[in-house]
């Protein structure tokens, strides 16, 4: 039976194929990016895989990271750290057409007021990318009518770091949050929530992609060959399907309604929010029978070599933070975040503040980069200032402070992240993602490298602050379905029943301390 | 000397009867009120109304009484000291209004108990008291004066033991209504469980708390009283410690209830 359904599958994919290769020839250009969606074999499922993980900081990590930005900054789309020739302007309500045009023409000669994109509340203006965009938005942003207006800032990166039957021999995490007795007050787990995943999207589906990729050179300067034309198989990670689970999913970098994860990041993040449990298979998540959202913001090196037409930027971030909340989010995950300068981000600050207008509440990570002079979280910095949203800081094993977890004033809850330091691979948090080995395939030598596939799946340790925002993204969705329905109430049941660590009280590395998911739902007696 | 005690049977039975009749339109007043724990705070309003209702216009009837009857009354309930066993129903509205609203929907509920009375001299007496009220309700949270229901159960037990005294008053030998006033003390039990506690999060405590009462009381047959009467409660030391009643800022698991009490005896 099973060879039955395997030899139809292959022949719908090769039929869909052989369609597609007809369709593309008759057309001028061809397509570099197609996605046959739900068409494609089932996933590989590895199994646990413990010596592949993802840490910040690794080489591997780093690789990845500046592979990516030197693949954007040779591109000519950006400037390091601001896309040239582009900035985000919000204008006052009252300022009239004849004002906004004149404040433009004012800031630059060559800009031009492009038409508003979808969810967004503030305008994108063009002008000659040989012009400092910080320099037109400085300008801007002096007129009577501009509330603000910002370069569109890049070094949006996801905090992860990456690494489940395996709930009881490799998820340390969920116990040390006292989630087992929070699941015997909630079994259904959050069933009646939806949570938006910000991230690098989710393997959500099974696909056939048809991609065109070009040659490219790495960060070292080493030459990539182009693999040219090639077919891509996808699939959605099995322990995130499930009927119905799926809601309003929505790419931005690639403008379209299939967010499929190039990465493996944000399917991990989705795994621990969501991971299908008690099914005797793999690992377990936290709240798993959410509803989930996947909303990609954020780029991979995939996204880019397949053609993508956006990177992550803060007003794309933004749009994605509206998106999820007009579209019935009610709690948002954004194991992401972008460190300073500049320090301030208007319009994502605007765009969470809204979200929690909208009753939604907003988990950040707070930063992995401790040791690499623990600079300014920028968006972690903005939920420390707004009731409804939290940063969140990474934990190890030991209820430790996880060595890369960044500290500071924005700080307000710490959940485990994971640390391999003094634990090896049992300090990882483990969930189903990509194998990377068949993904990544761009960190190989020049001869070794091959087009990536994605339908090899096996559970895979990661570390980082984007590993502990999703604890507090699970927690905050059970907290919401048990009836606390204000995300600035769910904050304060977080902070108020917080298992305190290091010095008593709030404080810069824990925040109000470690997550207790029990507590934190059970409320209040009247006199306990 | 056969007619005069003749008279004065004839005026007991007169007296009897017609204090069943007054007796006969206040239960049907009673009968009217609810004790189920879904009344509203009306109930109480009510119950109150009621003790006014028999200390008002019983004594409006016993004044119609023929003089004969006057003379029984006084005689027989100033005779030395009467042990009065009592039942009573009570519907307390507690001070800690928002806390017991958020968990069980109401901040009113019934307690059902009993006692004995202690009357000396019919002028001066000593009670002691017990009751109960017992509600599941929800869990709660509260945060910047917003209060959320968990649906998560909690069963709160409230076991009053009260002793008070207080004077009879006797403003007229003709009534047959006994205005009271009295006060004490009390030691309040008061436990908390949730099906989801370990036992350590469960609350079990004990406070000794003040009482002030006033009422009237009147007797519907020879060996039959009925009493209405108004009590407040002051307990601190148990609520506004932790929990809901501390976020809300309540500290008080006292109240005012109104009272309706059957006793018997002399």
């Amino acid at each position: 039976m099973g060879s039955v359904r395997a030899r139809g599958s292959c022949t719908a994919i090769t039929i869909a194929i052989a369609a597609s290769v007809l369709v593309v020839r008759g057309q001028t250009p061809v397509e570099r990016h197609t996605i046959f969606e739900n068409l494609g074999l089932p996933a590989v499922d590895e199994g646990l895989i413990v010596d592949e993980t993802h840490a910040p900081n690794t080489p591997e990590s780093r690789r990845r990271a500046s592979t990516r930005a030197a693949l954007h900054a040779t591109s000519g789309r950006n400037s390091g750290r601001y896309v040239a020739g582009r900035l985000v302007v919000k204008f006052r309500d009252q300022a009239t057409e004849g004002e906004r045009m004149s404040a433009i023409a004012d800031a630059s000669p060559t800009a031009r007021l492009e038409r508003r994109p979808s969810y967004a509340d503030f305008d994108i203006v063009r002008f000659d990318p040989a012009e400092d965009a910080e320099a037109v938005a400085a300008a801007l942003g002096r007129h009577a009518q501009v509330e603000y207006a910002q370069a569109s800032y890049t070094g949006w990166h996801t905090m992860m770091v990456p690494n489940d039957p395996l709930y009881a021999t490799r998820q340390w995490n969920l116990p040390m949050i006292n989630l087992e007795r929070a699941w015997d007050l909630q079994p259904q787990a959050g069933s009646a929530i939806t949570v938006a995943v910000l991230d690098t999207g989710v393997a959500y589906q099974n696909a056939t992609l048809i991609e065109t990729i070009p040659a490219f050179f790495d960060d070292s300067g080493n030459s990539y060959p182009a693999l040219g034309r090639v077919t891509i198989p996808y699939a959605g990670a099995t322990q995130l399907m499930a009927p119905g689970r799926f809601v309003a999913p929505y790419d931005f970098i690639w403008e379209n309604a299939i967010p499929l994860d190039f990465d493996g990041h944000g399917t991990h993040v989705t795994g621990t929010i969501g991971q299908l449990t008690n099914d005797g298979i793999g690992t377990a998540g936290v709240a798993f029978n959410v509803k989930i959202m996947p909303v990609k913001v954020i780029d991979s090196v995939w996204d880019f070599l397949f053609g993508s037409p956006n990177e992550a930027t803060d007003e794309l971030v933004a749009r994605g933070i509206r998106y999820a909340a007009d579209n019935g989010a009610q709690v948002i995950n954004m194991s992401i975040g972008r460190a300073g300068p500049p320090n301030r981000s208007f319009v994502v600050e605007e765009a969470i503040k809204y979200a929690v207008s909208k009753g939604a509440f907003v988990s950040i990570a707070a930063g992995n980069d401790f040791e690499i002079g623990n600079p300014l979280e920028v968006i972690a910095e903005i939920a420390s200032r707004v009731d409804g949203a939290v940063s969140v800081a990474a934990v190890d094993r030991a209820k430790a402070h996880a060595y890369y977890s960044s500290t500071g004033s924005w700080v307000e809850m710490a959940a485990p992240g994971g640390s391999e330091r003094g634990f090896g691979r049992d300090g990882f948090v483990f969930q189903q993602t990509f194998d990377f080995n068949f993904t990544d395939t761009f960190l190989m030598p020049p001869s070794q490298y091959i087009a990536p596939r994605f339908d090899v799946l096996a559970y895979i340790g990661y570390i980082g602050t984007s590993m502990a925002t999703p604890h507090i993204t699970g927690v905050a969705a059970m907290i919401m379905q048990q009836g606390i329905k204000s995300p600035a109430a769910v904050e304060a049941a977080l902070e108020q029943t917080a298992i305190d660590l290091g010095s008593s009280g709030r404080d810069d590395t824990f925040g109000f301390g470690l997550v207790d998911a029990r507590a934190a739902m059970r409320g209040l007696g009247l006199a306990k | 000397m056969i007619r005069t005690a003749r008279a004065r049977h004839q005026g007991a039975t007169t007296e009897d009867t017609d204090a069943n009749r007054g007796h006969g339109s206040v239960k049907k007043k009673i009968r009217g009120l609810s004790f189920s724990s879904s009344s509203s705070v009306a109930s109480v309003v009510a119950l109150f109304h009621a003790a006014v209702a028999i200390s008002l216009c019983i004594p409006g009837l016993a004044r119609a009484q023929p003089p004969d009857n006057r003379r029984v009354v006084t005689r027989s309930d100033r005779s030395g000291l009467s042990l009065r066993p009592f039942v009573m129903g009570t519907e307390q509205s507690f001070h800690a209004t928002e806390t017991f609203e958020t968990a069980f929907g109401q901040a009113h509920e019934p307690f059902i108990g009993g006692g004995l009375q202690v009357v000396v001299q019919d002028r001066y007496y000593v009670e002691i008291g017990a009751s109960r009220f017992r509600r599941t309700g929800e869990r709660v949270f509260r945060f910047n004066d917003e209060n959320f229901r968990l649906g998560l159960p909690l069963t709160t037990e409230v076991k009053p033991l009260e002793v008070t005294g207080g004077y009879r008053f006797h403003p007229s030998p003709t009534l047959i209504v006994v205005p009271y006033v009295g006060a004490g003390f009390g030691s309040y039990g008061y436990t908390e469980t949730s099906p989801s506690s370990d036992p350590d999060e469960n609350v079990d405590a004990r406070h000794s708390g003040f009482v002030l009462t006033g009422g009237a009381e009147v007797r519907v047959h020879r060996w039959v009283h009925i009493a209405a009467d108004a009590q407040y409660t002051h307990v601190p030391g148990i609520l506004g410690l932790g929990g809901f009643s501390k976020a809300a800022g309540e500290n008080d698991l006292g109240g005012i209830a109104a009272r309706l009490k059957v006793i018997v005896g002399r």
